[in-house]
């Protein structure tokens, strides 16, 4: 941390002299009111880090809006002096996303928390972007609804993961958090405040982005850099009365991605997910430390929910048949108990246990940081064993799950990777275990999420030119001048 | 007498297992049903992460040790808008969680010892400590002012240092000199008169716990008084027999219980005298059978836990040998010292009274908003914050509601009257003063 002055002035904003200051702060004053803004630096600290190992920054001023009024006069006044905007609604994305590299305006979206609606006919719910998994939980389960809830804080935001590409405990049913996504209410860097999907046609319609254009895609992965979501339209789900977790644990990655490619073919999971013995561990070993020889490597568990006790026997039929398959093959697939801890934390979500890092963190210290990918899972097996390389030699636990989403092609491989965060070697130590084991990933087909810049870099160097064009001239399209979260696309 | 209170640096390694992940401000249960609730009642105010929850302290806690945050005004009120009350530390599941309101107060013990804290109108309170002993200003004589009417109706209550008895009844400076609260005192020594309990007051010659001067760092003041107090109720035990001290107020109980056994001489000095909050003593009592109700209060009443009565006094089991986990890792906590259930049981068993609770209640109950200083040094936030509280206890449909703890009294009332909410604020002890049978009426 103490880095932190002589890195702001590296990357000094362009507002430095004391009077520009005062009248930015005037300026915003007049927007949001003044106890909705500020420019005291015990204030900005606390926006200047995360658990992740991307350096600290400050922002210069930090603002509070409550109104989508508020948001559109204040990307006004930001576009027109050209300072930095950096969305935010609890910073737990663990890639520095939230982190400013410019400094400029931290706009953070908690006030802005209104459930507008819920519709338990439609299964449809309209949220702003400071709506919790907490709060959003509470409120659906009065309707019997239920959602895609990740394995997060539980007062992180809904909007926010789902337009970052989240990740939930209903991907392999419904696919990733971001496809929930039915229609889309956003603030553009220049101050004008548009619609995508349904509710652009029809004010109170936000049941689907299609069939229209996807022009909601401007605005899901891209990291708060092509404006602000102010609202979203998100489906949400019946809860089944019935819940059945089937648990196996095989020695080695191959033959748990065997079973998992068997089980994802039949698509009646809600998860489908395999994690490493370090990180069914709570908490994930830190430093690295052996596995006992008689533990299996990896644990699976594949959550199905049903409405009648037929469609649960019917799952288990179907799953049985799976196991025998796997078994006739000969791995070394084998039932196992779950490691109730763990378990709760993966299916009783959002949870306030594992959501405060507990089972990540909680003997490695401060930090967390991952290459979370979306992998194509037929490589899952050889870029495992890679980082487990890469991983043990950083004297880092080779934590790593695999879930497949729905379909079998793909799914999200992640190593979570706690670290100490009060030492400097030891955050340097992971973040360079974890960019290696990103670039492997990377040679092997995967992208990550939420990749911080180091991440984001790497993207880059192997990204089509084609491709790079069409995003620099979509951003300078969107956002003229560069306010929207700069530097994070790394282009 | 030594006292092991922790300076802000030998904390550091504390403050460096935070993940700033957040989870401390939302009150969060998966149920089924899951329930949400807002836990801090700085960052409900003021917004900002640094005011919100555990999170936003120990950024202010980093960046104070290392240099980069110095003392100025907005940082120092920063620090001291925050009412200590631990709801924020009830949802952590990390090392540092046991120590996350000693984190809080030692940034202020901290400010104080380097001339920069604490807030002006504290400095107020921490003079009337030193001329008057009480944070009130208030004289030595007015302390028992409440006891009048009990002199005046022939019953006066003992002095213990003229005589003896096995009860203490640690009366407390805010019952004894801010006018609204002393329904609590006479409540209680009425119940105690009722009960034909051997008990007495040190009267004039009570001093402040020194509760408050310890939340707002000024430990020097609160090692004076409570090394006074700890001396004194060595003296009440070896020269008047006493064996209980009951305290009706949860700040107070909180100091002597948690904050005194901070002091290295405080096994030896307390050996022999249990220290009891009046809620417990009652359950116990009736649990018994030894209280007897007459009449019926046909009351819907909601009950709000005091921060000091309930988390305040978790237990951390902390592994600090390393022989479970590692060293200094917190394996679990201990909630049996809590008083959650007793004033629910004695309120149940009330006839007549109907009891219906909060969305946030037990260890997710919402701080009133006077405690760690705030409603001295910020009177109308604190009301601001008790009227969020009071209007959670009239969307219950209660028209009333209890607690026990004179701070919390005062501070919900001022709630109520800047809403105008019909909702009544009583003491625990009020009721049960109203219906209990005495021995002589038996
Ligand atoms: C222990 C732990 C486990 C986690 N597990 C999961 C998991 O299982 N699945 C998962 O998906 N995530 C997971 N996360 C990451 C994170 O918690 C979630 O993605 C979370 O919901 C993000 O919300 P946030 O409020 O913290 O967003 P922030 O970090 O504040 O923001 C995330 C990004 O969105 C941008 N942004 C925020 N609001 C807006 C807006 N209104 N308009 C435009 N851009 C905006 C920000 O600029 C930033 O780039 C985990 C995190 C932790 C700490
Ligand atoms: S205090 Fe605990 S719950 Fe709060 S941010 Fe830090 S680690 Fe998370
Ligand atoms: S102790 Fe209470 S007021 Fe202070 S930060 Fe924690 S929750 Fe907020």
């Amino acid at each position: 941390m103490s880095e932190l002055s002589s890195l702001q002035k590296q990357h000094a904003p362009t507002i430095t002299d004391a009077g520009k200051v005062d009248s930015v702060l005037r300026e915003l004053r007049k927007i949001v009111g003044e106890s909705n803004c500020t420019a005291s630096k015990h204030i900005r600290y606390a926006y200047s880090y995360d658990l992740s190992f991307v350096k600290p920054k400050l922002p210069d001023y930090v603002v509070m809006t409550e109104t989508v009024e508020q948001v559109q006069e204040l990307l006004r006044f930001a576009n027109k002096e050209k300072i930095p905007i950096v969305p935010y609604t609890a910073g737990t994305n663990i890639g520095g996303l939230t982190i400013p590299e410019r400094g400029g305006i931290l706009l953070d979206l908690k006030k802005m928390n209104n459930i507008v609606a819920i519709d338990p006919e439609s299964h449809v719910a309209v949220i702003e972007p400071g709506v919790s998994h907490a709060k959003f939980a509470d409120a659906l389960y009065k309707h019997k609804l239920r959602f895609g809830w990740p394995v997060g804080p539980p007062s992180a935001s809904v909007l926010a993961c789902a337009i970052s590409h989240g990740i939930g405990g209903l991907n392999a049913k419904y696919g990733l958090n971001s496809q929930e996504i039915t229609s889309m209410e956003v603030v553009l860097p220049t101050g004008e405040l548009v619609r995508v999907g349904s509710c652009a046609i029809r004010n109170d319609a936000w049941h689907s982005c299609l069939p229209l254009p996807q022009l909601d895609g401007l605005f899901k992965g891209w990291l708060g850099s092509s404006g602000v979501v102010t609202k979203i339209g998100i489906s949400v789900h019946p809860i089944p009365p019935l819940l059945k977790v089937f648990t196996v644990s095989c020695e080695n990655v191959e033959d748990m991605y065997s079973y998992m490619l068997n089980l994802s073919n039949y698509e009646m999971c809600d998860d489908l997910t395999a994690v490493s013995w370090w990180l069914a561990q709570v908490p994930i070993p830190y430093p690295f430390k052996p596995k006992p020889n008689d533990a299996p490597e990896w644990f699976s568990f594949a959550t199905t929910t049903s409405w009648t006790e037929k469609e649960r026997e019917a799952r288990t039929e179907i799953w049985e048949k799976v196991f025998e398959e796997e078994q006739e093959k000969g791995t070394s697939i084998k039932q196992t108990v779950y490691p109730e801890e763990a378990l709760r934390g993966r299916t009783q979500l959002p949870s306030q246990v594992v959501g405060s890092t507990k089972n990540y963190c909680k003997q490695g210290g401060a930090g967390i940081s991952w290459p979370g990918t979306f992998t194509p899972a037929k490589v899952w097996a050889p870029v495992y064993n890679k980082w487990k390389d890469i991983l043990i030699a950083h004297n880092l636990s080779p934590s790593v799950r695999m879930s497949m989403y729905r379909g079998v092609h793909y799914g999200m491989l992640r190593a979570m990777i706690p670290f100490n965060k009060q030492s400097d070697e030891e955050t340097e130590n992971a973040r360079h275990a974890i960019v290696e084991c990103l670039k492997v990933d990377l040679d092997a087909g995967g992208i990550p999420y939420k990749p911080p810049i180091d991440f984001a870099n790497e993207i880059i160097k192997r990204a089509d030119p084609g491709y790079l064009e069409l995003l620099r001239r979509m951003k300078k399209f969107l956002d003229p001048n560069d306010i929207m979260n700069p530097g994070k696309l790394g282009i | 007498m030594d006292w092991k209170i922790a300076e802000l640096k030998e904390l550091e390694d504390k403050i460096w297992r935070c993940t700033a992940c957040g989870t401390c401000k939302t009150a969060y249960d998966y149920g089924p049903p899951p329930t949400f609730g807002e836990i801090c009642p700085a960052g409900t105010e003021f917004g900002f992460e640094g005011f919100m929850a555990s999170k936003g302290k120990i950024a202010f806690a980093r960046g104070i040790l290392s240099g980069e945050l110095p003392w100025d005004d907005e940082l120092l009120e920063a620090i001291y808008k925050c009412t200590i009350c631990a709801g924020c530390q009830n949802q952590c599941q990390l090392d540092h969680k046991p120590y996350i309101p000693e984190i809080i107060e030692a940034m202020r013990r901290k400010a104080v010892a380097e001339g920069a804290g604490p807030m002006p109108l504290h400095k107020n309170l921490l003079q009337s400590m030193k001329n008057y002993n009480n944070p009130y200003q208030g004289p030595r004589r007015v302390r028992t002012d409440w006891t009048r009417p009990f002199k005046k109706a022939g019953k006066p209550i003992k002095d213990l240092n003229k005589e003896p008895a096995p009860v203490l009844f640690f009366v407390g400076c805010t019952g004894a000199f801010n006018t609204a609260a002393r329904a609590v005192p006479t409540a209680t020594a009425s119940i105690f008169q009722k009960l034909g309990m051997d008990f007495g007051i040190l009267g004039e010659n009570e001093i402040c716990c020194g509760s408050t001067a310890m939340r707002v760092g000024d430990s020097e003041e609160f090692k004076r008084v409570a090394t006074k107090n700890l001396e004194t109720f060595k003296w009440l035990h070896d020269e008047r027999g006493v064996k209980t001290i009951i305290s009706s107020c949860a700040g107070c109980y909180r100091a002597i219980k948690k904050d005194y056994s901070l002091s290295s001489e405080y096994d030896k000095v307390m050996e022999g005298i249990e220290v009891i909050h009046t809620a417990d003593y009652l359950n116990r009592l009736y649990k018994e059978g030894k209280l007897k109700f007459e009449g019926e209060l046909h009351w819907k009443v909601t009950y709000h836990d005091p921060c000091h009565t309930g988390r305040h006094l978790n237990k951390f089991i902390i592994d600090e040998e390393g022989k479970q986990l590692w060293k200094g890792a917190y394996v679990d906590v201990d909630q049996s010292e809590c008083l959650y259930e007793q004033p629910r049981d004695l309120l149940k068993a009330i006839p007549g009274v109907e009891l219906v609770e909060m969305k946030r209640n037990r260890a997710n109950s919402f701080c009133c908003g006077g405690g760690g200083g705030v409603m001295t040094g910020f009177g109308e936030w604190a009301a601001k914050n008790a009227s969020l509280r009071i209007q959670e206890g009239e969307d219950t449909g209660a028209e009333r509601m209890v607690s026990i703890c004179p701070f919390c009294h005062f501070n919900l009332n001022e709630g109520a009257k800047r809403i105008g909410s019909q909702v009544k604020v009583h003491d625990l002890t009020e009721l049960i003063d109203q219906v209990l049978v005495g021995r002589s009426d038996d």
